[in-house]
């Protein structure tokens, strides 16, 4: 199985580059060019639809992990169920960090003519919004996972013992803060991005 | 060819989003698998577990790293007078210190949940678990320690050409 995951990509690639280069077209791959060409409305697009998309899959894995341990657990303690909806709230900010990102960064798509739109402003937003995007989803996936394992955790600790739920719930905290820093990040990378303007 | 393309800040902000990311890999490893075995350990002895907390917080430091990095490396790229020079050294900074915060992350994680496990049944692991995560954490530091070198160097290389 790996053999087909690993090796038909790269058989691929050797087998482009070596068309390339053995037919004299091997300028043709040029990474500045392709960086040049594409729309900054793409890498634009692509980071928001990326950063929301993430998040919020971040965050529905994190409800997942931990929703079903709590509802597991609470055959045998019913007791566990009101007080652990806790860590699905801390997973659910996740994807709120991601709906504010998306909606700060889509009040930088202006809608400029396609002769007046490739200057080096408009390029640098477009990388800004992509990258900055990619970082927040990235960031909030990581962060909803770690903070859905970790209320799993405490959801069937409170079962066992209702007073280690309070400490279990040191280690959450610990685990949400890496969605604030991405959100800190995403923030800070378009701090001094203009939004897209005709020159 | 010129010094300052356009398509510079793509390479820089490249590296200022793989130091968050892949440092948050690690920082997210290591919490959910410390906590895994953190709560194995409450549920036995739960008087220890304030003290076993220290894999959760020094997996919560690699992140810090990341966005130390991150942060600085973003106040240095401004449109129009950005080389790719500063571009690539700061791809590589991001790198540095993302990629050794994976491995911090990770290394953290998994030293976390067996040792507090062996902490529940001998008292005495204490001392060298939390050797042992030292060691880990320096791999961090390390990727930071160069990540910044590098920052460094890419103060003033941004002589752009004005046309």
């Amino acid at each position: 199985m790996g053999y087909y995951i690993y090796g038909l990509p790269t058989f691929l690639i050797i087998v482009i580059a070596l068309y390339l280069l053995f037919t004299g077209s091997g300028e043709a791959f040029n990474v500045g060019r392709f960086l040049e060409e594409t729309s900054p409305y793409a890498w634009a697009g692509t980071g928001i639809g990326l950063c929301i998309g993430l998040s919020v899959l971040g965050a529905g894995w994190g409800i997942l992990v931990t929703g079903s341990s709590i509802l597991g657990g609470g055959v045998r303690s019913p007791r566990i169920t009101t007080k652990n909806l806790i860590s699905i709230i801390f997973c659910e900010v996740v994807a709120i960090y991601g709906v504010i990102i998306g909606i700060v960064y889509s009040a930088k798509l202006q809608s400029v003519p396609e002769n007046l739109l490739y200057t080096p402003q408009n390029y640098f937003t477009g990388y800004a919004l992509f990258w900055g995007g990619i970082t927040v989803g990235f960031c909030n996936l990581l962060c909803g996972v770690a903070v859905g394992i970790t209320g799993s955790t405490a959801a069937l600790a409170d079962a066992a013992d209702p007073n280690l739920f309070v400490k279990i719930l040191v280690v959450e905290v610990f685990g949400s803060i890496m969605g604030l820093f991405g959100l800190i990040v995403g923030l800070l990378m378009v701090s001094s991005a203009a939004d897209f303007s005709a020159a | 060819m010129s010094v300052c393309p356009p398509f510079a800040p793509f390479f820089g902000f490249g590296g200022v989003a793989s130091a968050m990311i892949l440092s948050t890999v690690g920082a997210a490893f290591g919490t959910a698998k410390a906590g895994i075995g953190i709560a194995g350990l409450g549920s036995f002895k739960p008087e220890l577990i304030m003290k076993s907390l220290i894999p959760v917080v020094m997996s919560g430091i690699i992140a810090v790293y990341g966005l130390v990095v991150s942060v600085l490396i973003s106040g240095s790229i401004r449109p129009g007078e950005y080389s790719l020079f500063s571009g690539f050294t700061h791809l590589g900074a991001g790198l540095a210190c993302g990629l050794t915060g994976l491995a911090a992350g990770y290394a953290i994680g998994i030293v976390g949940d067996s040792c507090v496990r062996a902490y529940v049944h001998e008292q005495k692991v204490f001392v060298g678990m939390v050797l042992v995560l030292i060691f880990a954490e320096v791999l961090g530091l390390y990727g930071l320690i160069v990540a910044l070198i590098m920052n460094t160097s890419a103060i003033g290389g941004d002589k752009c050409p004005t046309i």
